[in-house]
């Protein structure tokens, strides 16, 4: 054989043995893999004839090396019969809390990371001043449509009002922006009054400019999501130019991410006089007492006049619905799953026996607090997780976010909900551990009992759980059979109490 | 309890070929004529079972035949209890491994 056969021939005798010592447990790997190293050199020496090594050798060698894998297979099974802690907690209700816990983990976890997802969960972030409301055409048909123009704005602005004593403007526009030199960007910008953020009260992070000059000065407020993409998250950036369309503008802050809550999925707000806002866009009023007393909804009719005296229908939104946060919508979602969840599945906990034994109180408090526990575990990480899953890819509160989470919650919860029924419905009632090695009951059954379905045993030896195949009038449902005393011999060995 | 031991043919082979002298799993497959898939997961279950223990040999031998160490095997008194009784139920067991062959273990 040509010294580069016998090398890829010996490359592949340890690629065998590489692969079958990955079935091998990680703590007794590096042993298993060094005997059969040796065993392979000796194998080697053996097969060599004349110290020249032969086809038929390479192949005795490769046969060799195939036992390998049964080998390891062997001894990972050997190995998984001495655990006798790990096979009692297989199955158990220590095991199933324990996977729940770790979800509700993961989804804590990545929620802590997501930060649309931690605006979301602190509402105190986006609390909007109460007093204040946005003015929309009455004919728009949801409020995110931009309806009134910028003169009207200035006509009302001009007039003296009952029921408001301030207004602001703003309008959202794609703009393109040079965030540093080389780079050019599209951003969706709101071109805002002077006093849009300070009628609003939104807060902003490195704003190193007083709200009264932020009233006076024109610039820009970056939103999180752009001043992480954009600016590497430098917390130096407030005063720096940034060129916006033909001009540049001062950054006066960042918005921290989940604040805005107005219609518009904002890039940044440059504030600037209402001359230089020309379009349609939408109008923030503050309130006065009697306009207070006037709004008594979420919604309310205003007739104004318009500048030929002629009456026009606006509506005054409140911002509640906008700043109610996640969990209104979550409560709704989960409610929902509960009453559908009898649509999808049975929700008896099986309960029901062939003999007249009553299991003990404490077992048939630990059965329901095992279920509390299931519920009361599945309930926040749905909730962690659909925001998860509706704010992963935006930082800012949208009305898609919303319906993500609302549907997430609800499939999540319903799908929750039955698998903890049943679970619940495979556990032995006495240890709480989920019946196993199904045997479906044969012919003999079917022709002489007139019963047909599958048999389940708790490995602990307490029950056994029989599952009709064909619900029938008398063996509608699943029933358990608990086992007395003289069943225990069978189960010794099992390792379960 | 353990002369009483039932062994298959093939584990009663293997501790016939140990207590022969052939101390390591290749030299056990060359003499019982096995497969590597059988003799070496034959050797874990009775490993686990008591009848034999392993030992790793010295790393300084080894180096001086150059070649790697070896992991050898030895029966323990459970073993040869069990492989006592093996004989008696399998008497051609005797005349697999010649006594001519037979080394000091």
């Amino acid at each position: 054989m040509k010294p580069s056969a016998v090398w890829m021939c010996s490359r592949i005798e340890h690629g065998i043995l590489h692969c079958a010592s990955l079935f091998t447990p990680g703590d007794r790997r590096a042993e298993w893999m060094r005997e059969w190293r040796a065993e392979l050199w000796h194998a080697r020496e053996a097969s060599q004839i004349d110290e020249q090594m032969t086809w038929s050798g390479e192949k005795a060698l490769l046969r060799f090396c195939s036992g390998a894998i049964r080998d390891a297979w062997t001894l990972r099974s050997l190995c998984a019969e001495n655990k006798g802690p790990r096979a009692a907690f297989r199955g158990s209700a220590a095991e199933c809390l324990l996977f729940l816990f770790v979800l509700f983990a993961a989804s804590y976890l990545l929620s802590q990371m997501l930060p649309g997802v931690r605006a979301e969960i602190h509402p105190s972030l986006y609390r909007v001043n109460p007093n204040l409301i946005m003015i929309q055409n009455a004919l728009a048909t949801n409020d995110s449509l931009a309806t009134i123009s910028l003169e009207r704005y200035e006509t009302w602005k001009a007039r003296p009002q009952r029921y408001f004593d301030g207004f602001a403007f703003y309008r959202v526009a794609r703009e393109l922006v040079v965030p540093r030199p080389g780079a050019r960007e599209r951003w969706k910008v709101a071109h805002g009054s002077l006093n849009l953020f300070w009628m609003l009260g939104l807060p902003t992070m490195f704003s190193a400019v007083s709200d009264d000059a932020v009233g006076r000065t024109p610039g820009v407020i970056l939103s999180e999501e752009v001043w992480r993409k954009d600016f590497g998250a430098d917390p130096h950036i407030a005063g720096r130019l940034v060129h916006f369309g033909r001009k540049d503008v001062r950054v006066l802050g960042v918005s921290p991410a989940g604040v805005w809550r107005l219609p518009g999925d904002v890039d940044a707000w440059l504030l600037e006089g209402d001359d230089a806002n020309r379009g349609v866009g939408y109008v923030i009023a503050h309130l006065t007492a009697p306009g207070r007393t006037a709004m008594s909804s979420d919604r309310v009719e205003i007739i104004s006049l318009n500048s030929d005296d002629e009456n026009e229908e606006l509506c005054g939104i409140s911002f509640a619905a906008r700043t109610k946060g996640p969990w209104g919508l979550y409560q709704f979602a989960v409610f929902l799953a509960f009453l559908a969840l009898p649509a999808i599945t049975s929700v008896s906990l099986g309960e029901s026996q062939f003999c007249s034994y009553k299991p003990s109180w404490t077992n048939r408090v630990f059965r329901w607090l095992f279920l509390g526990a299931k519920i009361a575990l599945l309930l926040p990480t749905v909730y962690l997780a659909s925001l998860d899953l509706a704010y992963c890819h935006t930082m800012t509160y949208s009305v898609g976010a919303q319906y993500i989470q609302l549907i997430s919650t609800f499939t999540m919860g319903l799908l929750g909900l039955r698998w903890i029924i049943l679970d619940q419905q495979n556990r032995c009632p006495v240890c709480l551990r989920r019946v196993t090695h199904p045997a479906q009951v044969g012919l003999a059954s079917r022709t002489f009992l007139a019963w047909n379905g599958t048999e389940l045993i708790c490995t602990g030896g307490h029950t056994l759980l029989h599952v009709p195949a064909l619900p029938t009038s008398w063996f509608g449902t699943q029933r358990w059979l608990y086992l007395d005393t003289s069943w225990r011999s069978l189960f010794v060995g099992s390792g379960v109490g | 309890m353990a002369s009483e031991t039932k062994l298959s043919h093939t584990a009663a082979l293997i501790l016939h070929a140990i207590q022969a002298g052939f101390v390591y799993g290749f030299s056990i497959m060359e003499m019982t004529g096995l497969p590597s898939g059988t003799v070496y997961p034959a050797m874990r279950r009775l490993e686990r079972d008591g009848m034999i223990r392993s030992h790793w040999e010295k790393q300084s031998i080894a180096d001086a035949e150059q070649r790697p160490p070896r992991k050898y095997y030895k029966l323990t008194p459970t073993g040869n209890t069990t492989l006592e009784g093996a004989r008696k139920r399998y008497p051609l067991l005797e005349r697999l491994i010649p006594s001519e062959e037979v080394k000091q273990s």
